[in-house]
């Protein structure tokens, strides 16, 4: 994609007329750039367009505002309107721009040769051939294989294969049979259900990832801090969040309590729960529960197979119970050791009833799509047709078991007669096939999804296809079926019928617009009342045999990985970069080992073990934590790519290979496998952005317990200067004072603003969202492995996590906080630069002149928050070694911030760029700039919503008032550095944990 | 070309007719500027390789005015200094690490070294106009190589019709060569 | 020439006409060693060259730069060259205030090196800074943006003293060195006869010029004495003035001055042995002078030792976290092996020089020195890249830093630079001054010569 074709699109986006001429000798012509002749009506230059669109990245359906700035998608945001995500958006979804102007798109439909070499073809003769290929197959086995598609275009595929007689699967990676099949067994229904986090009071978690990877992360994660987070006093209702699982992961990191249950014994756990509340009668539960009563497991008996006193399984039964809003979900890893998982979603389930929540903070009826998923048993059975020679045709859309299901897939797409691939990118899969023909980027494309029922979520193309010559799947098997109009008219016409509906009346036009300027329909389903499943009785007597088989060998799990998902996400370099929220390792994967395990292994940091499952063997460098059961090992998906692009391709291992490839017992996978573990010898550095995981009493996270938080009047201190004695806090601060007076401060101790920001620890998970937003937002550079070793990362916006134990290394938990540029009020970066590129602006803001830089660094040396990055090399050379935007990546590059030269230091400026645009907006408007007017994109993207910015000045802003809550302190408050970001202290239930 | 005359007779100026002794002892030399200057003779030129305070006090010359390039040297550099920084600090006042834009006490470094480095440069200043320019205004005068190894020298300027007695001094001193230029 | 370079081995007397010949002569043609020597430094200037191109091509990150250690082996080079010129100008200023006799054999040697120690530490600056390019941003100098340095950042104090500095040590040893070229004059011959007609600026030792001169060289040395001590002040400030705990302590002006004038004397010793070997001076650079030499470096290392007790001390003793942090990391965290060669090499071996025999065994002071210098270069990279690593604040931030291709040749082509400037003053103007020799020897009267 050069500029030129750039510009065509541009031109045809906009509907006016962009002139151009190339002209020159030589094998760069001169271009000539010539303005509008007509300028196009939808675009004022300089102002970006927001488009409604959904997020198609993983299942959830979030929605986005796609910002289009000159007829390019620069940035996308979560659609306030979405009942989804509220607003909010992962940093899978932000990163669906790297999808889009991936430089390794397949940009033409290609073929296979006869000496297996790829030929490009052109749209007629590729539909000619796929056409040709379906009449011959039919009869003998046509299968198209999608990922999940819950709206139109599923539909669409549906009918298609109906009418050449074969048939569809549904493929995700993670598709939670377990819990589909575990509800099935306890309420007779395989639906999800919708959790309501926001209503509950006391939250058990049995290894749910619901902020990485499960259902709906941005969605939980958000109506999740409603519960969990600290606002006010004494009167103050803080959800308890408790997490049972064999590695802490991202979500357990939130947790108030740890609970590293022996695996597969999560089942026990939970039904020892529900017995303590049903035999002392501690919430109403529903009649049909009493039935159980004599069936459940006592504390007593599962202690020791559990691993677990009795009397704290007592106590977390009568807590959940005695708060009159109890949920437990079960997922991750909990639900997928293998046959008989399923069994802990039953009890979770029947935790959840006999609490009598129910209905309550669990509601059946609006209900998740990612339920109609296909199975993985179906996928194996496919495996298994495909292998004995019964599928002739094959097409391939969204979904790639070839690095999924690595080795049975790929043996067993050998013995079929044609495959046919619609993906966008080169992955295992698309490798393997004989006509490729890429389909549109979701972003490029109209489509609708039901990620949930009642909502209706629809897809418009926010701009013109980066790749012109790639075609919409529909429109492709439209036109191979021989109909007229395109995949929007088909579209179109199925949101007729909903417009029958639901339309009240309306014109099916304004219907229509309506929903696209709001992103789709959103309508709350209505609950359905379920009941428990009287054969869910029988089952009891199974659970108790659950985590019996205590192997010698050490049991790996296989987690979702939170940035790179299955692997869908490997290709896109903001997402490789984006350090692990727990280990906080990019680029390649790892095995996480406990210290303890580490010490009996003598292993280090980095030292690569061969892991061999039953299934396969892998290498894999050791992480030592111990935020991990010890015999326990874990290793996350998403790496190990065959093909997939130059970002995804051989990068470290697959952690599928090491997975079986049969169904367990709920028709899913098992995550988990007992492994040998060899020691090699070998070494890697691990690309890790972690220095010291231990925060060492330096006050950079506090903490308080809800007892005393609720204590804290309005002005209290509890974070008042620690290490300054009193005397010397005098001194400094009439010291300081006499400064403030003769720096002639006036500028910002007056009428201007003070931009301020107020991060609370209490919500904030240490997600990661915003460290993409920022990357997004600020044209942050990527900078590769080899790079990150070095500690050469960019990310403005660092998500610090440190872990916290007892004295005696028990009851670990982590704690995080993300750290970006303090904006100091006294900060010690400026005074020390020689040219003045680091100063002081009239509104507070640690200033950066990039083009005044020089590059002493003596500005980050004297950062004490290490806030500061370098650029060490140009990132934004085309064709050099270190560019980070390679062809066309570098259209997301956000117009509003330079893209930064070799040798100067950037930071966080409160994006600048949006408060000037804020400022000049509120001029034109002649008013002044009001308190939300402004937001910085990580606090944009926030899933919890801990990031709150504003002006500190204001006395009625939101910002001010938490900034002078009882919780706030600055890090590092005893340099005197005034920053202007307060952090507000995390509250947990219990005692407060030491660093 | 009018405009070179006066520099050729700067840079090459008509040599200067008098007497060169040449001494191979320090004490012969002091002796012989004793005698010199009670015959009366003041604009006579020692050479030595060496300072030596003997000759300085047979002499008895003026302490040297380099002094005073020195002082005014110094005071103008700290001043340069100080204007430097505050003008500078005020021309464009950015407010950096919340200190004020005038700031005296890292100010003083930037004075301190500019008294140095304009006290060193007036000095040598003083010293190139002190000693090679005024003293090349004389004229040429005769030396010998040797001057600057192991011998001393004394130049006494002198016509040539009166050079005779001049000789006898010297030699009288204790000269080891006594020559006419 | 060769008469007198053996009478000077028999021990002849050392007359004045000695002093020049021994002097004079050796200024004459090179010979192979010579070259070689000068070959190798060239070498080592190139690779240093090349290296610069790579950094200037691609940028810094070529060095081993890493996240929290923003400085690493170039400011350790810088402060360790700007260090090594303090000796210089302390034997040739400060000795000569005090009147030290002994001073007049070997400062000439330590100034040069002064002025080329500085000319190396001036370049690194600018070379570790990210847009070399732009160097002259720091200068004040008017420009269209209207906008001046920010007199209160360090390095532009740093970029005041060290460029008053240079200038003032250069004209020093020029000051010095004039009536000596005029000597040198008076017994050359051919291409050098008029390099030295030149460079002498007309000197003929007449009183008027002795006037002038004697009393501007005792006012230059007494503006030099003071910039001597504030010049690693300064550079000490660039550390002290920042938060960084290891480097935020009041005691670093007298401790990096002392410790310049430490590493200076030990470089001046490495310097002079192999050039008194070479050139025959043994009559003039006696072991006196290297004794003199070797107790100055035990009082400097003395008090670079009770430095170092300090500094522990008081991050002990403070009970600041952050302080305490530090020092531990420095002592026992993954560069404990910097932190114990600095210690062991700067504070414990030079007190083998409490004994004379020692002192006054020439082989012995040069490996000691040797190993000063090493120990001093570990002392500078320790407080930088070691303090810098550690970073005790944001524990988050901490990592740990490995020195590149690209930091070892430009370290290795500063030496190259520094040895060809060397190399070629030593062969062309007097490196040892001849009329300072000459005033402390008794000066002929009659009846008697001069005698040593």
């Amino acid at each position: 994609m050069n500029r030129r074709r750039f510009l065509k699109v541009l031109g045809a986006t906009s509907g006016g007329a962009a002139a151009l001429s190339g002209c020159g000798i030589g094998p760069e012509p001169t271009e000539h750039l010539v303005p509008y002749v007509v300028p196009p009506e939808d675009q004022v230059p300089g102002t970006a367009t927001y488009y409604a669109t959904t997020c198609r990245e993983c299942a959830a359906g979030c929605g986005l505002h796609a910002k289009v700035r000159e007829g390019r998608v620069i940035k996308l945001e979560g659609n306030p309107e979405s009942p989804i995500n509220e607003g909010r958006l992962c940093s899978r979804g932000q990163a669906a721009l790297q999808g889009l102007y991936n430089p390794d798109r397949i940009t033409d439909p290609m073929a296979r040769g006869p000496n297996g070499e790829w030929q490009k073809l052109s749209w007629d003769d590729a539909i000619g051939r796929l056409a040709g290929k379906v009449k011959e197959a039919r009869g003998r086995g046509i299968v198209f294989l999608t990922g999940l598609e819950p709206g139109s275009f599923g539909e669409l595929v549906d009918a298609w294969v109906k009418e050449v007689g074969g048939r569809h699967v549904t493929h995700e990676s993670f598709a939670f049979e377990a819990l589909r099949e575990g509800n099935r067994r306890a309420f007779g229904t395989a639906a999800i259900p919708l959790y309501d986090f926001a209503r509950a009071r006391y939250i058990v978690s049995f290894g749910a990832d619901f902020m990485e990877t499960w259902l709906s992360p941005v969605g939980y994660q958000n109506s999740f801090t409603r519960a969990h987070s600290f606002d006010g006093d004494r009167d103050t209702l803080m959800a308890k969040f408790v997490f049972v699982g064999p590695r802490l992961s991202l979500t357990g990191m939130s947790a108030d309590e740890w609970i590293a249950a022996k695996p597969a014994t999560e089942a026990l756990l939970a039904l020892a729960m529900a017995q303590v509340i049903l035999a002392g009668r501690l919430a109403p539960a529903p009649l049909d529960a009493g039935r159980l009563e004599r069936l459940l497991p006592t504390p007593q008996r599962v202690a020791p197979v559990v691993g677990i006193a009795a009397a704290e399984i007592e106590r977390l039964a009568r807590e959940f119970a005695a708060s009159q809003g109890g949920l437990a979900v079960g997922g991750g890893v909990a639900t997928q050791y293998g046959d008989g998982a399923e069994l802990l979603v039953v009890a979770v389930n029947i935790l959840n009833y006999v609490a009598g929540q129910v209905g309550k903070t669990v509601r059946f009826g609006p209900n998740q799509a990612v339920a109609d998923a296909g199975t993985f048993r179906q996928l194996t059975d496919l495996v298994a047709d495909l292998a004995a020679g019964k599928v002739e045709l094959l097409l391939v859309h969204g979904a790639n078991p070839g690095h999924t299901l690595p080795a049975a897939f790929s043996q067993a797409l050998s013995k079929v007669g044609y495959k046919v691939s619609f993906a966008s990118y080169w992955d295992e899969t698309a490798a393997a096939s004989d006509l490729v023909l890429p389909d549109l980027h979701p972003l490029e494309q109209w489509s609708d999804s039901r990620p949930r029922t009642g909502i209706h979520a629809l897809q418009q193309p926010v701009m013109q296809p980066v790749f012109p010559n790639t075609m919409h799947t529909g429109d492709v098997l439209l036109r191979v079926a021989g109909k007229a109009g395109t995949f929007k008219d088909y579209l179109q016409s199925r949101w007729k019928e909903l417009h029958q509906r639901v339309g009240k009346g309306r014109d099916f036009a304004d219907f229509w617009t309506d929903a696209l300027q709001h992103g789709g329909l959103y309508a709350e389903a209505p609950a359905q009342p379920v009941r428990l499943d009287p054969g869910v009785v029988q089952l009891l007597g199974d659970v108790g045999g659950a985590g019996s088989g205590a192997a010698d060998e050490p049991l790996l799990i296989v987690f979702p990985s939170l940035a790179l998902h299955d692997g869908r996400g490997a290709n896109k370099p903001w997402l490789q970069e984006l350090p692990d929220p727990v280990s906080k390792i990019t680029w390649h994967a790892w095995v996480e080992v406990h210290p303890e395990t580490a010490a009996k292994w003598q292993l280090a940091n980095g030292d690569i073990l061969l892991l061999k499952s039953p299934h396969g063997t892998v290498r894999a460098p050791v992480w030592i934590t111990p935020g991990i059961r010890p015999g326990v090992l874990a290793v996350p998906t998403g790496q190990g790519h065959k093909a997939y692009g130059r970002y995804a391709k051989d990068r470290s291992f697959n952690a599928f290979e090491l997975l079986s490839d049969a169904p367990a017992s709920f028709g899913g996978r098992a995550f988990a496998a007992p492994v040998a573990v060899v020691k090699t010898g070998d070494h890697r550095r691990l690309a890790t952005v972690e220095g010291d995981a231990r925060e060492q009493g330096r006050g950079i996270i506090e903490v308080l317990s809800l007892a005393r938080a609720r204590e804290l009047k309005s002005g209290a201190h509890p974070f008042a200067e620690r290490e300054v004695p009193g005397y010397a806090e005098d001194a400094q601060k009439a010291w300081a004072e006499a400064q403030h007076q003769k720096a002639s401060l006036g500028d910002y101790a007056g009428t201007p603003p003070r931009w301020g920001m107020a991060i609370d620890l209490s919500k904030c998970t240490g997600c990661s969202a915003c460290v993409t937003a920022c990357y997004a937002e600020n044209n942050l550079a990527t900078v590769g492995e080899e790079l990150v070793v070095r500690r050469r990362q960019m990310s403005w916006m660092r998500i610090e996590r440190y872990y916290t134990a007892d004295a005696d290394g028990r009851r670990v938990g982590a704690l995080v906080n993300p750290m970006l540029c303090q904006q100091c009020g006294n900060a010690p970066c400026e005074p020390v630069c020689p040219v003045y590129a680091a100063y002081h602006t009239p509104d507070g803001l640690n200033g950066q002149v990039y083009n005044r830089c020089v590059g002493t660094r003596y500005c980050a040396n004297n950062c004490p928050y290490k806030v500061r990055y370098f650029n060490w090399f140009n990132f934004a050379e085309p064709g050099g070694e270190w560019e980070s935007w390679p062809d066309p990546l570098n259209m997301l590059l956000n117009p509003d911030v330079t893209v930064r030269e070799k040798g100067v230091m950037e930071k966080c400026t409160f994006c600048v760029q949006r408060i000037r645009g804020a400022q000049n907006r509120a001029r034109l408007e002649d008013r002044s700039v009001r308190d939300g007017d402004i937001t910085p994109a990580c606090a944009q993207a926030c899933p919890s919503e801990a990031i709150v910015f504003g002006d500190l000045h204001d006395r009625s802003s939101l910002v001010a008032r938490l900034a002078a809550d009882p919780r706030g302190y600055h890090v590092h408050s005893e340099l005197n550095t005034k920053p202007a970001i307060t952090y507000l202290a995390r509250v947990m239930h219990g005692a407060a944990r030491g660093a | 070309m009018k405009l070179v005359n006066p520099l050729t007779a700067i840079f090459h100026p008509p040599p200067t007719p008098g007497v060169l002794a040449v001494f191979g002892h320090l004490d012969a030399t002091v002796d012989a500027i004793g005698k010199l200057r009670q015959g009366g003779h003041t604009d006579f030129t020692v050479y030595s390789p060496i300072p030596r305070h003997e000759i300085e006090d047979a002499l008895d010359q003026p302490v040297s005015p380099v002094r005073m390039f020195t002082l005014i040297g110094g005071i103008s550099g700290c001043a340069v200094g100080a204007w430097l920084t505050l003008y500078m600090s005020y021309d464009w006042p950015i407010v950096v690490g919340g200190k004020p834009v005038g700031s005296i006490p890292p100010y003083v470094v930037i004075m301190f070294e500019m008294t140095i480095l304009f006290g060193a440069l007036a000095t040598i200043l003083g010293i190139a106009f002190n000693a090679l320019f005024a003293a090349r205004r004389q004229g040429t005068i005769a030396y010998d190589a040797r001057f600057t190894n192991d011998k001393f020298g004394v130049f006494v300027p002198c016509e040539a019709a009166r050079a005779g007695p001049v000789e006898t001094l010297l030699r009288g001193a204790g000269a080891e060569e006594v020559r006419r230029a | 020439m060769a008469e007198t370079a053996t009478a000077a081995a028999r021990g002849t007397r050392v007359t004045y006409d000695f002093v020049t010949r021994a002097i004079a002569r050796t200024l004459g043609h090179p010979g192979k060693g010579y070259f070689a020597l000068l070959a190798a430094a060239v070498a080592l200037l190139a690779v240093g060259i090349v290296c610069l191109l790579f950094l200037l091509r691609y940028g810094l990150g070529l060095a081993g730069y890493s996240h929290p250690v923003y400085w690493a082996v170039y400011i350790t080079c810088f402060v360790f060259w700007v260090g090594i010129a303090h000796s210089g100008t302390l034997i040739s200023a400060i000795l000569f205030l005090f009147r030290s006799g002994w001073r007049t054999a070997v400062y000439r040697t330590a100034e040069a090196m002064t002025v080329f120690a500085v000319m190396t530490a001036g370049l690194f600056p600018l070379i570790h800074i990210g847009r070399q390019w732009y160097f002259y941003w720091l200068i004040p100098y008017p420009n269209e943006r209207g906008l001046w340095p920010n007199f209160k950042s360090p390095l532009i104090w740093d970029e005041f003293a060290i460029g008053t500095y240079f200038t003032v040590s250069t004209v020093f040893l020029i000051m010095g060195l004039i009536p000596d070229i005029a000597a040198v004059r008076d017994v050359a011959t051919g291409w050098r006869k008029k390099l030295y007609a030149i460079t002498s600026l007309g000197w003929r030792g007449t009183n008027e010029q002795w006037r002038h001169y004697t009393r501007g060289y005792l006012y230059l040395a007494a503006l030099a004495t003071p910039l001597v001590l504030s010049v690693h002040s300064v550079v000490s400030w660039d550390f002290a003035m920042a938060i960084v705990p290891g480097w935020h302590a009041t005691i670093f002006a007298p401790y990096f001055v002392a410790g310049a004038i430490y590493s200076g004397v030990a470089m001046v010793i490495t310097l002079l042995v192999p050039i008194r070997k070479l050139f025959h001076l043994e009559q003039l650079i006696t072991v006196h002078h290297f004794e003199n030499l070797a107790k100055l470096c035990l009082l400097t290392g003395m008090i670079v030792g009770y430095a170092y007790c300090v500094e522990y001390f008081t991050a002990w003793f403070g009970g600041n976290p952050a302080e305490r942090a530090a020092f531990w990391y420095r002592a026992f965290g993954p560069f404990w092996w910097a932190s114990w060669t600095m210690i062991i090499c700067n504070a414990f071996l030079p007190q083998l020089l409490w004994f004379k025999p020692i002192r006054t065994n020439i082989l012995a002071l040069f490996v000691i020195s040797i190993f000063v210098n090493i120990g001093m270069w570990f002392e500078r990279y320790v407080i930088i890249v070691v303090s810098l690593a550690g970073e005790p604040f944001e524990r988050f931030a901490n990592a740990t830093y490995n020195p590149t291709w690209a930091d070892w040749g430009i370290m290795a082509g500063s030496f190259g630079w520094f040895f060809m400037w060397f190399l070629l003053f030593v062969k062309n103007f007097p490196a040892v001054s001849i009329s300072e020799v000459k005033e402390v020897l008794p000066a002929p009267t009659r009846g008697k010569a001069a005698r040593a």
